[in-house]
């Protein structure tokens, strides 16, 4: 088992020393897309998770830019650029496109069943172990991309800002606007929806080289 | 080695993988998991699960014409401002 690498998130410290007193509006604006439109692609990957529709996301994206725009005066430089404006992406989320969009009820929510969770005090029991990892590396992206679309939008969030974005728990909740202990208990259930999404694909794709009598 | 180690590694696996847990903890874990293989393989799926994860959610690429409205965005705004009312 390899472990990742130190998180990057860290080091997305941009713009120390500027002197927002003097800086005219022209500067800043080339700050502006200097430092904070790198971030482009990044946050139009999370706003896809996030809406899961090509469109919306795109939207939800131009309106980060706009309020972070406005705002950008009230930015700290050399605090964390990226987290900020992750957190007004998942501002304009939560008041815009989650409002609208009414989604069914997807598998979680806060009623998530307590057997769902079950693994935390036991080995694994859901036909997921290192010796069938093989089937994870079969497993289509898409597989993968639908298992966590199929996440409540809290839990699906929590488990983008770790796994991809690789940010800390601290910076999750700033971002999420929840203390810590929630961010945990999200990407504890996240995780584990997902790891039982991804043994049900396996298994009913037959991905398991050993057949699908598993249980 | 007890049922109990190996429940303490379970309940703290999401944070050995995150890096949240303090040095001491994290050792304790990792001396853990050196004579468990049953939690190794727990620790191993998350772990390959994660970056299963990662590879697929990364690399999007934002479409062009999206790059131009945001681009737009400060451009905008600065003619707005520079526009004396009067």
């Amino acid at each position: 088992m390899t472990l990742p690498a130190a998180d990057e998130a860290l080091s997305a410290e941009t713009g120390a020393g500027v002197d927002l007193a003097t800086e005219t509006d022209a500067d800043r604006a080339a700050r502006f897309e200097r430092d904070a439109l790198v971030y482009l692609d990044q946050l139009y990957g999370a706003a896809l998770r996030m809406t899961r529709n090509p469109s919306d996301a795109e939207d939800l994206v131009q309106d980060t830019y706009a309020k972070a725009f406005a705002s950008f005066h009230q930015f700290t430089p050399g605090t964390n650029l990226k987290a900020w404006l992750y957190r007004i992406l998942t501002n304009s989320f939560i008041n815009t496109y989650r409002k609208k969009q009414r989604q069914p009820q997807t598998s979680g929510g806060d009623q998530i069943e307590d057997w769902q969770l079950a693994r935390a005090e036991q080995h694994s029991s859901d036909g997921l172990r290192s010796a069938e990892m093989d089937a994870l590396d079969r497993m289509p992206d898409s597989a993968v991309t639908d298992a966590m679309n199929a996440l409540s939008p809290d839990f699906r969030l929590a488990v983008y800002l770790a796994d991809v974005e690789g940010f800390s728990y601290k910076e999750i909740a700033d971002i999420m606007g929840t203390p810590i202990g929630t961010v945990m208990s999200r990407l504890n259930r996240g995780r584990n929806q997902l790891r039982l999404a991804l043994a049900d694909f396996a298994r009913e794709n037959g991905l398991h080289r050993r057949g699908g009598d598993d249980d | 080695m007890t049922d109990r180690d190996c429940a303490v590694a379970l309940e703290r696996l999401y944070e050995f993988l995150d890096h949240e847990l303090a040095d001491a903890d994290a050792d304790a874990i990792r001396a853990h998991l050196d004579a468990c293989e049953p939690c190794l393989d727990a620790y191993g799926v998350e772990e390959h699960i994660r970056s299963l994860v990662k590879r697929c959610c990364t690399g999007t690429r934002a479409p062009d014409a999206l790059r131009v409205r945001v681009t737009q965005v400060t451009a905008m705004t600065v003619i707005v401002r520079q526009t004396p009312a009067g």
